[in-house]
């Protein structure tokens, strides 16, 4: 279809619009009520949620590092409570980014580019989320025992069958796990690359 | 009092636009809903810093695509919605088959493009100058040559493939 043909349609359309408006003062009204709102800027909330249980873990392990009693106990506690204190801040600053942009003041190629550099931003930031909340997984393990029923995960085993079967199994799982995360998220930071790329050079 | 009747004029007034927009921009009827209400919320919101330098077709324009772009689609649940079926439905009677045809390639052909030319694309289709199509997007006049005959390009090769 030509842009001429195109424009033709279009035309069509807003002539028919025009003989159907159907917006009343009450409903606009209501629409600009925050009440009844979409929830699209209430977006921080799991995140926030997130941060306190994060920011709780912390404090919980904090209280009971005299615990950990040996140099791999306190390491893993010192990798999770790094780990639990980066993300949430990580996360929230990359929300904070694409929520601050003035769409009010800003032109629309001003716009496109700050929040497809936020999204960028955001994404890296999930999906190395998604990586670092593996090694916390494996990290707050011993410390969770430690902290929570006083068991030394490792010195306390018996038997060294659970570790034979537990790390090759959790390999394979992590190969799989990280070329999903990779093919989730490589294409949407590819895409807002090449955006970003597309808006630049027309700024140029 | 005064504020609330002005706004709801010209809110009344650019429907149409809203509804563009909300076509062109979301793929669900949900989306759509929201995305509407979104817009209307924006434009209060601003409605306040508008200052009258531009025109309130061009500020209109560019917070309501300005909100269309940066809708985060993360959030699954939705506000409490008003009924506004009505509002995203558009009256199709008497039938035209061949126009409703027409219109959904030229939305299909649309919503191929990119962000930026997707914006350019819609104002061009609402019959925009290329001095008033650099007000609402901030690109050069020149920038909007270009781009424009690049969109018409692409058109080309899509109706080739």
């Amino acid at each position: 279809m030509e842009l001429e043909e195109m424009q033709t349609v279009w035309s069509k359309l807003s002539d028919q619009l025009e003989t159907q408006k159907k917006l009343t003062n009450k409903m606009i009204i209501m629409m600009t009520k925050e009440k009844y709102r979409s929830k699209i800027n209430k977006i921080a909330i799991p995140e926030i949620l997130g941060t306190v249980i994060c920011y709780g873990t912390i404090v919980l392990i904090l209280a009971n590092f005299s615990r950990l009693d040996n140099w791999y106990n306190m390491l893993s506690g010192l990798i999770s409570m790094t780990i639990l204190l980066i993300l949430p801040v990580l996360s929230l600053r990359s929300i904070h980014r694409m929520k601050r942009i003035d769409i009010a003041k800003n032109s629309y190629q001003q716009t496109l580019l700050s929040y497809t550099r936020a999204k960028k931003r955001f994404k890296t930031v999930a999906k190395w989320g998604y990586y670092l909340s593996f090694v916390l997984m494996f990290a707050i393990l011993p410390v969770s025992a430690k902290v929570l029923n006083n068991k030394d995960l490792i010195a306390d085993s018996k038997s060294v069958w659970p570790f034979v079967v537990a790390i090759p199994l959790a390999i394979v799982f992590v190969i799989f796990f990280a070329k999903w995360v990779m093919r989730s998220y490589n294409s949407s930071i590819n895409a807002a690359e090449n955006l970003i790329k597309e808006i630049s050079e027309v700024d140029e | 009092m005064q504020k609330e009747s002005e706004f709801t004029q010209i809110v009344k007034e650019h429907e149409g636009v809203i509804y563009k927009i909300t076509s062109i921009y979301t793929d669900t009827h949900e989306d759509k809903k929201d995305l509407y209400q979104e817009i209307v919320y924006q434009l209060w919101k601003a409605y306040d810093s508008y200052r009258g330098e531009a025109k309130i077709s061009t500020w209109m324009y560019r917070v309501a695509l300005n909100t269309a772009i940066t809708r985060f689609k993360k959030e699954k649940k939705r506000g409490i919605q008003i009924p506004m079926d009505s509002l995203v439905k558009r009256k199709t009677e008497p039938y035209d088959e061949v126009f409703e045809e027409r219109l959904q390639v030229v939305y299909s052909h649309i919503k191929r493009l990119n962000e930026l030319e997707k914006g350019l694309m819609l104002l061009l289709l609402e019959g925009k100058k290329y001095e008033e199509i650099a007000l609402i997007t901030g690109l050069s006049l020149t920038n909007v040559g270009t781009r424009i005959s690049r969109i018409k390009q692409k058109l080309k090769t899509q109706i080739i493939k």
